[in-house]
């Protein structure tokens, strides 16, 4: 094993491996990757977070309003995406009749009579959203949209948005994203929103016509309390109003547990945890440890424990939810200020890349 | 402080005990269930939350201790790792096992799986998974463990514990150390 690994790594293509090298770190493949196929794919992405990561800072982010307006008012489930074989940024229209048709088809399947016209007809449109990636290697994001009449409007009632479904990658691991090979186009995050048939209908035609699986994306005890340390850090700029989190205890019956804390206390709380990287000047980026979100996270639970006598580490975190976002552990997100969408989508663009078989 | 050893008593004929220490007391009682039903060999089956173990003369020689952790709990893991110390060095020797379940569940963080997969290779212990939701995944769980208690015990002629540990202790997979994204 040890000597397949290293001719691996010699290979050719990898010759951007030599200047990752810099670092003296090896780096090696999955296990799946070692056989010759999927050689070419060199590099799996880390199995783990990242464990520093840049304070959050508020972004003026240069994207249509109307596109930014739809993302924050609505809740979001997340999916990942393995890379999209020759999907092609400049066919989008192309790509938006094919979906119409196919979900149209979809719908009248097993319906004896011709349904008139375009009466319940289904429309869907796909656009590029610029200005979302925040690195020169993320593809951009992809907007789809389906529109359909509702059932019983008159002619010229215009149409209402009934699914929304968002392609994205935010700060993609560029060595990955370089290791892919050149038809490829990663997007591994899939936030929708809308009526199941729908999405599952958009998922098989995207899967057919790209060559791609999809799955669902669960975040994890650790990502839940990035999310929760991230919205906590920028307490400073906007007032997040209360850390409210939702833990579950096995006891039987299970006990669910909502702890909510007030702002202030929660920012005094992540200060002192931070003391080490407060002399920074005001115009740096801090870093955020894996190690300070940990403590902060085990000082939230002694407290809890020395008032109810009840170990929160027992449980399963469940939910986090500031004013500035919530995120369920089955996947469900709700980013609800615009200023820290990048942020965020950067974490999930990590979790997606993670959970992603390839 | 008092240590559990592994070598002060007799074994007994024919016999083997096994101690399950689990945190949430869940698993174990299904296990016990299942593993005292195995014929010609007697098993008897010892339940600890954790350890350090009262003070009992009777207690007969324990043969294999199981650490059963349930990892989508971190004070599950917390509290096998501080049980740790209460065992006595010779038990390290092939006669200790980790026993995992919902090692697959999403809310898992990676780190805790590796984190244990560190200690247990660190001891030399075997790290077996376990499905504790249906009752075939208990009784697979059960004849693994066995097949490590019989050797154990000495009850499986040729083999000895610390032979056994040999091949079936945990290993790191060779990316353990891959670093994340920076």
């Amino acid at each position: 094993m040890e000597q397949t690994n290293a001719s691996v790594t010699r290979t050719p293509l990898d010759s951007v491996a030599v200047k990752r090298k810099s670092k003296s770190r090896s780096y090696r493949q999955s296990y799946r990757s070692c056989l010759g196929v999927a050689s070419r794919l060199g590099l799996t992405p880390a199995r783990r977070l990242t464990t520093n990561r840049k304070a959050p800072e508020s972004h003026n982010i240069t994207v249509n309003p109307e596109h930014l307006a739809l993302l924050v008012k609505n809740e979001w489930q997340l999916a990942y995406v393995t890379p999209l074989h020759q999907f092609r940024h400049t066919q989008l229209r192309s790509y938006a009749r094919h979906l119409s048709a196919f979900v149209v088809a979809e719908k009248q399947q097993g319906l004896a009579v011709e349904v008139s016209g375009l009466q319940n007809g289904f429309k869907a449109s796909m656009t590029v959203v610029q200005g979302m990636s925040e690195a020169d290697d993320d593809p951009e994001t992809v907007l789809i949209q389906i529109h359909s009449k509702p059932l019983f409007s008159r002619p010229d009632d215009p149409q209402k948005l009934v699914w929304s479904g968002w392609l994205t990658c935010i700060n993609g691991n560029p060595e990955y994203l370089h290791s892919l090979p050149k038809d490829f186009t990663c997007l591994p995050l899939f936030v929708y929103k809308g009526a199941e048939n729908l999405s599952s209908l958009v998922k098989s035609w995207v899967q057919r016509t790209f060559d791609c699986c999809f799955g669902p994306l669960e975040l994890s005890q650790t990502s839940l309390q990035w999310l929760a340390a991230l919205w906590t850090n920028c307490h400073a700029e906007s007032n997040i109003q209360h850390l409210r989190m939702l833990w579950t205890l096995p006891s039987a019956p299970p006990l669910q547990v909502t702890y909510a804390v007030d702002p202030h206390d929660v920012w005094e709380l992540w200060g002192s945890v931070r003391k080490g990287s407060w002399g920074d000047g005001a115009g740096e980026a801090r870093w955020i440890d894996l190690e300070e979100v940990a403590s902060f996270m085990q000082s939230l639970k002694s407290h809890f424990y020395r008032h109810f006598k009840l170990d929160l580490s027992a449980g399963i975190l469940n939910q986090v939810s500031t004013a500035l976002g919530s995120a369920r552990f089955n996947g469900r997100i709700k980013i609800s200020n615009s200023a820290y969408v990048i942020t965020t989508l950067t974490l999930l663009t990590e979790c997606a890349l993670l959970k992603m078989p390839i | 402080m008092s240590l559990l050893k592994p070598f002060s008593k007799l074994p007994g004929l024919n016999t083997a005990n096994i101690l399950l220490v689990e945190n949430q007391e869940q698993l174990q009682h299904m296990l016990a269930d299942v593993l005292v039903k195995e014929t010609p060999l007697t098993v008897t089956v010892r339940l600890a939350k954790s350890l350090p173990l009262p003070v009992d003369e009777s207690r007969p020689r324990i043969d294999l201790v199981v650490f059963i952790i349930n990892l989508t709990s971190e004070l599950s893991f917390q509290s096998a790792e501080d049980s740790l110390k209460y065992l006595d060095p010779g038990y390290f020797l092939g006669k200790v096992c980790f026993m995992v379940t919902n090692a697959r569940h999403a809310s898992v963080p990676t780190e805790r799986l590796d984190a244990l997969r560190r200690l247990a290779a660190s001891l030399h212990c075997p790290l077996l998974f376990a499905e504790d939701q249906t009752p075939e995944g208990v009784i697979g769980a059960a004849e693994r463990l066995l097949t490590i208690l019989k050797v154990s015990a000495g009850v499986v002629p040729m083999t000895t514990a610390l032979y056994l540990s040999n091949l079936t202790r945990c290993t790191l997979p060779p990316d353990i150390d891959q670093p994340s994204f920076d």
